[in-house]
């Protein structure tokens, strides 16, 4: 291919997506009849962390979006936004996902489960909280809150694993301090095994 | 580029009954998009690389969901998620093929939420593409992947035609393997494909790789009684073990007579724009004992005619180990 | 062993709890009335000049607040990054910004802005540049060239030829501009009985830390508030002040947590400043967030290597002469110092008679580079493994004893400048090592095993690891409590923590009692090292051991003034100073902290030593009064280079027929002197060995060359290790003998616990494949397979930035 061509074509490419991106931002408006087919009304309670909120969300909008921008649910954290690292995760309905890649339209009559509703009323650390704490599973913490998410869901399922169990089931969940040795010993802590 | 990031707008429809789906898919045509688990949906529309009016969420459509028994082996709805999928205790018995590739499939929260009927029809991984240039198969009129200098590691060494992109599907080779038939709806009524036929090269269409036509949903994926049971490998070379999509990876079914193989198929993904048939294996290995000398008897024949890339021509020996490890026995 | 308290002990880190609830707060969380959000557009070019921008129709939407370009902030001159630019020279380059009240209409709004840009010549591969009539990177030059007669940007060719033979694995004859060296190399040559070459490659990668570097600003009084992603408190300040064009008074850093930055985020870059800007021009608070694709474009990378090494060994294994040359890819606005940094690491790890370096860097259009853990010494220390193997083999010499024989002790001068070491036992690190992972027996097992093949590996990384001259600033407040003031910055590494306690340590303070003042500007931090080079554990054990030591003589001082006698009769236990002679009699913290506010002057902060830096000047100004203010600068003796060493042992399984690898085992070991935090020391060393294997299995940059474009902008195409690429279990242990020249005997590790991992691992790779050296990093499967199968690389010799 000759470079000086394909340089040039190439800079068309992003002119032209560009311009094409812009003449498809309009909003579509849903018809009244579309109700029935199962057009989206924005108004919707959510389920989360066992109490009902209501929320004003676009047909569009992300669950991390809606958790950690409009009901101020911080805990969860963006590290990719494309399902690409786990640090969104949540439990939906006792299994995970990643909310950057959830649309929360889809889990209107489910129950979300985030980092923050894991402390008994108490203030008493869930025991996953508590074996990374004691085994210092987190470094810089980010991926942290979604290490916690995959690990609740893994042990509610499967109570006293094996480690290399362990592993599978977390691998959804980058860490890119590489502290995953202190986040099995954690799991396997919280199983009342030791590591 | 604006590297964007958040969902532009976009109407979401979240049909209960499958005729209502069927009739938004047909009016909206190429402004709709049918979401499954999204998981290869969200990242098309934040980079606003792709731009439809309306996703049409399949998800609450209950005809399209479970694992049923049929006359002739099963059938799986196409919004079956690859979670239900691996632990279904018939389908590790029968069809384990399928259960093992969908256990490869990117991590375990996209098996959670990821759909049979999605990873099937899942659109290619080729870099240049994702990053919204307009190649041919985005439309435009040039490959960005074929030429000497291109960083082509991932891309096809059989079936090119313009476009070198592979299809990036784990569960495809499994159901290529297994002569699963896919049921596509529409308004007009229901057809089956047979998945030889259901994948499509940029040889047919280079803008789609599934022969759907626009209007039509996957319904259903069936997969007949022929190979329940049988001898199956299957196997998935990435870079990391999660996350990533096979370099190649390889399904094999195989009936056996005592020792021998009485009929098998065999299919590599990650070499070319569909699940890619080694007929040229398959037809050699029947009346063939399994062993080391027929595994590597038969090994070099699966690269056969295949046309290498710059960064790619390591699938040919990968594929012929793989060809080895599942004829080994 | 120490005998101390605290110090060497595990502890619960104060901020660790917050991380596992979701309380913790890192820069994104903070929101703040009346808040905007800013989005960035950034080149499309590799390479280019904007001659453009229409943000007409952008600017009339609804929701759209502002935009922000090049044209709002003053010019720097390059190499410095700029925060915006009309001369983009990497893909991602920031060009402008727009903020609007929501996210998706500065979205919408960049979707509308119409840019032209002339595109100019561009390259991403360094040969490419040095070969006569190849493109520049900058219009200024291609090459960095820093020099006594000053320093600039410079053009360099070599021939053809030059290239040529450079590929081809022959000694460069092309022009450099740095070198230096010591001994005879010559007569090393001579001397030795096995000399031979190696070409090598190393990739530069992306940091991708997991927080992207979202920052967001706003000013009040004057004063400019910033919630940014450090890897430093204090020594950000004087880089964000300089940028933002105010006096450092007159930033405010919030930095609370940090979501890694592994040299990505030491000191201020240049988009923490974007913010500030934008929020001065539209007078609303502004916040940008940054997208993981930005983040790979502007969040730093690696510096990437091509190179050259002849090596000499005499026939007892002792390196006799060693002469390196390097390449190194600096990215669009470096300006280079891996390549001398690796050249050091040979001398220190290696210790060869005779050594030469001789560098260039040059300039690409890929993204920027700077420090990413262990900068130069990590790629050399995965180059240099299995050279010293193939030494050994040659020579018929155990792997480990030919290390032990070159290896660094108390006694070996480094350096061009043949400096001493503060200390080393590298020997010492070795030997633990291979007891621990049992060298002996495996060295003898069987390798093959059908279609894998085993191979052991063993790995050592060096970093210099300590910084002197920073400050230190506690106090004792009337409650009797101990506040030690930490500037240091919170990437997770715990030091904050770990060092503090050095302070309550000295004064015989409760864990209790202690209190840590970190996170914001605000909170009267003092001048602190930069969290980075491995320094905190080695700079700030000693700022608090002096603040303590200021503290403890201030105390005395009191007690003998309010209870009679002199200071040197009083001693302290118990949080109470008391008289030797009659312990009963004393007083206790909160009284002398009383008496401290009441006495004043030096004893409470009023007046404090010239030679403290200005902004530790400032924190105690703003605590004068509150208690018994302890400050000091760092002047405690200090000379020679202070080595962070670690050595590795690790065994894998490789399948010939897939080109994967697990690795079975790995064994780290820790030379840092006194271990300060047990759990810590392990955190680092295993992160350390998951980013080793990182960069020998997977990360890599790839560029095509046909348009500058990079592949791998995402998570996913980084080719970060995860859960399941990386061992279940990795062993780690510590040498745990003290450094003369830090008060507790600590050293830091943070760098070389990466450095011995990749080593090892690349190590394993060729003793699996019978010493096949493969002399690039990463190794992947497709080269792995085209190997054993006896085909041709798809690369290049020595090309870089490619799959």
């Amino acid at each position: 291919m000759n470079p000086q061509l394909s340089r040039r074509r190439f800079i068309k490419a992003v002119i032209a997506s560009s311009v094409a991106a812009a003449s498809t931002s309009g909003v579509h408006n849903a018809l009244a009849q579309d109700r029935s087919r199962g057009a989206v009304e924005r108004l919707i309670s959510l389920n989360v962390n066992g109490q009902t909120r209501r929320v004003d969300v676009a047909p569009h909008e992300t669950l991390a979006h809606t958790l950690r921008y409009k009901l101020g649910l911080t805990g969860t954290k963006i590290g990719c936004n494309r399902g690409e690292c786990g640090a969104c995760t949540v439990i939906i309905d006792g299994i995970t996902n990643y909310s950057c890649s959830t649309l929360t339209h889809s889990v209107r009559t489910r129950a979300v489960r985030t980092v923050e509703g894991l402390q008994a009323a108490d203030g008493t650390l869930h025991p996953v909280q508590q074996a990374f704490i004691d085994e210092l599973s987190p470094q810089c913490g980010f991926c942290t809150p979604g290490q916690v998410m995959s690990a609740v869901a893994f042990l509610e399922e499967n109570a006293s694993p094996t480690r290399e169990e362990a592993r599978q089931a977390m691998a959804g969940n980058l860490c890119r301090c590489g502290a995953y040795d202190h986040y099995l010993n954690g799991i396997m802590r919280a199983s009342g095994q030791n590591s | 580029m604006a590297s964007f990031d958040v969902m532009p707008e976009v109407q979401l429809y979240q049909p209960v009954e499958l005729g209502d789906a069927l009739n938004l898919a047909d009016e909206l045509g190429e402004d709709g998009w049918l979401l499954g688990g999204g998981q290869d949906t969200y990242g098309w529309l934040k980079d606003r690389a792709k731009s439809p009016r309306a996703m049409i969420d399949l998800n609450g459509i209950e005809a399209l969901h479970g694992i049923r028994e049929t006359d002739d082996g099963i059938e799986i709805g196409a919004a079956t998620i690859l979670r239900d999928i691996i632990r279904d205790k018939r389908i590790n018995r029968d069809y384990s093929l399928l259960a093992q590739a969908a256990n490869r499939v990117a991590s375990p929260q996209i098996r959670n939420v990821g759909t049979l009927g999605g990873n099937l029809i899942q659109d290619t991984r080729c870099w240049y593409y994702r990053r919204g240039l307009d190649c041919y198969r985005a439309g435009g009129n040039i490959c960005y992947a074929g030429g000497p200098e291109a960083m082509n590691r991932e891309h096809a060494v059989f079936g090119a035609s313009r476009c070198v992109a592979v299809s990036p599907s784990d569960t495809a080779t499994a159901l290529v393997a297994l002569e699963a038939t896919m049921v596509a709806a529409s308004i007009s009524g229901t057809r089956t494909i047979s998945a030889d036929d259901f994948f499509v090269g940029p040889d047919t269409h280079i803008e789609q790789m599934t022969s759907l036509e626009p209007g039509e949903i996957l319904a259903a994926v069936r997969i007949p009684a022929k190979w329940a049971g049988q001898r199956f490998y299957f196997e998935k070379v990435a870079d990391r073990d999660v996350w990533d999509f096979a370099l190649v990876s390889i399904a094999a079914a195989m009936s056996m007579d005592d020792d021998t193989v009485a009929d098998c198929r065999l299919v590599c993904g990650g070499v070319a724009c569909t699940p890619h048939r080694l007929t040229n294996v398959e037809r050699a290995a029947r009346g063939q004992s399994l062993g080391e000398e027929s595994a590597e008897a038969l090994a070099p024949l699966a690269s056969e005619g295949a046309k290498p890339l710059n960064y790619n021509h390591f699938k040919l020996p990968l594929m012929e180990n793989l060809v080895r490890r599942a004829m080994r026995g | 062993m120490s005998d101390y308290t605290l110090l060497g002990k595990d502890f619960t880190p104060p901020d660790v709890t917050g991380k596992v609830t979701g309380k913790a707060k890192y820069a994104e969380d903070f929101k703040v009335d009346g808040m905007v959000y800013a989005r960035m557009y950034t080149s499309p070019m590799a390479h280019g000049r904007v001659t453009r921008i229409d943000t007409s129709k952008a600017e009339t939407m609804d929701g759209v607040i502002g935009v922000l370009t090049a044209e709002d902030i003053p010019e720097v001159e390059a190499p410095n990054a700029a925060i915006l630019t009309n001369s983009p020279a990497y893909i991602g380059d920031p060009i402008l910004a727009v903020a609007a009240e929501t996210e998706q209409i500065a979205e919408d709004a960049m979707a509308a802005i119409e840019i032209e840009i002339e595109p100019l010549p561009f390259v991403t591969d360094p040969l490419d540049s040095l070969l006569e009539g190849g493109a520049n990177a900058r219009e200024e030059g291609n090459v960095y060239a820093r020099s006594r007669e000053g320093s600039g940007f410079r053009e360099i060719k070599w021939s053809q030829e030059q290239i040529d033979e450079f590929r081809a694995g022959k000694e460069p004859t092309g022009e450099f501009v740095s070198e230096w060296g010591y001994g005879e190399l010559e007569q090393g040559f001579a001397d030795a009985d096995l000399v031979f070459e190696e070409p090598f490659v190393t990739i530069g990668y992306a940091h991708m830390s997991m927080e992207p570097r979202t920052a967001m600003a706003y000013w009040e009084n004057g004063k400019c508030y910033v919630h940014g992603s450090a890897q430093s408190q204090s020594f950000w300040i004087p880089g964000l002040a300089r940028m933002l064009g105010v006096e450092m008074k007159d930033v405010c850093l919030i930095s609370e947590n940090t979501g890694g930055g592994f040299g990505s985020k030491i000191g201020a870059y240049p988009i923490a400043a974007l913010p500030g800007y934008f929020s001065r021009k539209i007078n609303r608070p502004v916040q940008l967030r940054v997208t993981r694709e930005q983040e790979y474009y502007m969040g730093s990378a690696r510096v990437g290597f091509q190179g050259w090494i002849k090596m000499g060994f005499a026939a007892d294994g002792k390196i006799t002469a060693s002469d390196v040359f390097i390449v190194e890819d600096i990215g669009p606005n470096a300006t280079g110092g891996d390549a001398s940094s690796a050249g050091g690491a040979i001398s220190l790890v290696y210790d060869p008679t005779a050594m030469r370096f001789r560098g260039l860097p040059v300039l690409t259009n890929t993204t920027p580079r700077g420090a990413q853990r262990g900068p130069g010494q990590n790629q050399i220390a995965a180059v240099m493994a299995p050279i010293m193997d193939k030494a050994a083999k040659q020579l018929d010499i155990d792997p480990v004893e030919i290390r032990k024989i070159n290896s660094t002790n108390n006694d070996t001068i480094v350096y061009a400048d043949r400096s001493p070491v503060t200390s080393a036992y590298m020997n010492e690190a070795l030997d633990q090592g291979a007891e621990m992972f049992d060298w002996e027996t495996r060295k003898t097992q069987p390798k093959r095993n059908g279609n894998k093949v085993r191979g052991l590996g063993i790995g050592q990384g060096y970093h210099s690891a300590g910084a002197t001259g920073f400050d230190g600033l506690i106090r004792i407040t009337p409650d009797g409590r101990l506040h030690v003031h930490s500037g240091i910055g919170n990437l997770g590494t715990y030091s904050y923590a770990t060092t503090s306690r050095a302070a309550a340590e000295v004064l015989k303070v409760s864990e209790d009692s202690m209190q840590i003042h970190r996170g914001s500007t605000d909170n009267h931090l003092p001048w602190s090292s930069y969290q980075a080079g491995s320094v905190t554990i080695f700079a700030h054990t000693r700022t608090n051991y002096v603040a303590a030591m200021d503290a403890l003589d201030k105390m005395k001082r009191i007690a003998a003034d309010t209870m009679g006698g002199a200071p040197e009769d009083y001693d302290i236990d118990g949080q109470r100073v008391f008289l030797i002679d009659n312990p009963a009699q004393g007083m206790s913290y909160g009284a002398i902290a009383a008496r401290a506010i009441q006495l004043g002057g030096e004893y409470s902060g009023d007046s404090y030593p010239e030679d403290i830096h200005e902004i530790t000047q400032r924190a105690v100004q703003n605590l004068a009064g509150t208690g018994l203010v302890g400050v000091a600068k760092d002047n405690l003796h200090q000379e020679g280079v202070i080595p962070g060493l670690a050595v590795a042992f690790c065994e894998i399984e490789l399948d010939l027929e897939t080109g994967k690898y697990d690795i079975l085992d790995y064994v780290g070991i820790a030379e840092c002197g006194t271990v300060m935090h047990p759990k810590g020391l392990a955190q680092q060393m295993k992160g350390g060995a998951v980013w080793g294997f990182g960069m020998a299995k997977s990360e890599r940059h790839v560029y095509d060359p046909q348009n500058g474009l990079p592949a791998n902008v995402g998570y996913y195409q980084c080719g970060i290790p995860s859960y399941l690429d990386v061992p279940s279990v990795t062993r780690t242990d510590a040498v745990n003998i003290a450094d003369p020249q830090n008060p507790f005997g600590a050293r830091g590790i943070g760098e070389p616990a990466m450095g011995c991992s990749v080593a090892a691992l690349q190590s394993a790779i060729s003793d699996a494949l019978d010493g096949h050296i493969f002399g690039r990093s990463p190794i992947t499967p497709d080269m792995v397979v085209n190997h054993v199968m006896g085909r041709d690389q798809s690369y290049k010799p020595l090309q870089t930035n490619n799959f």
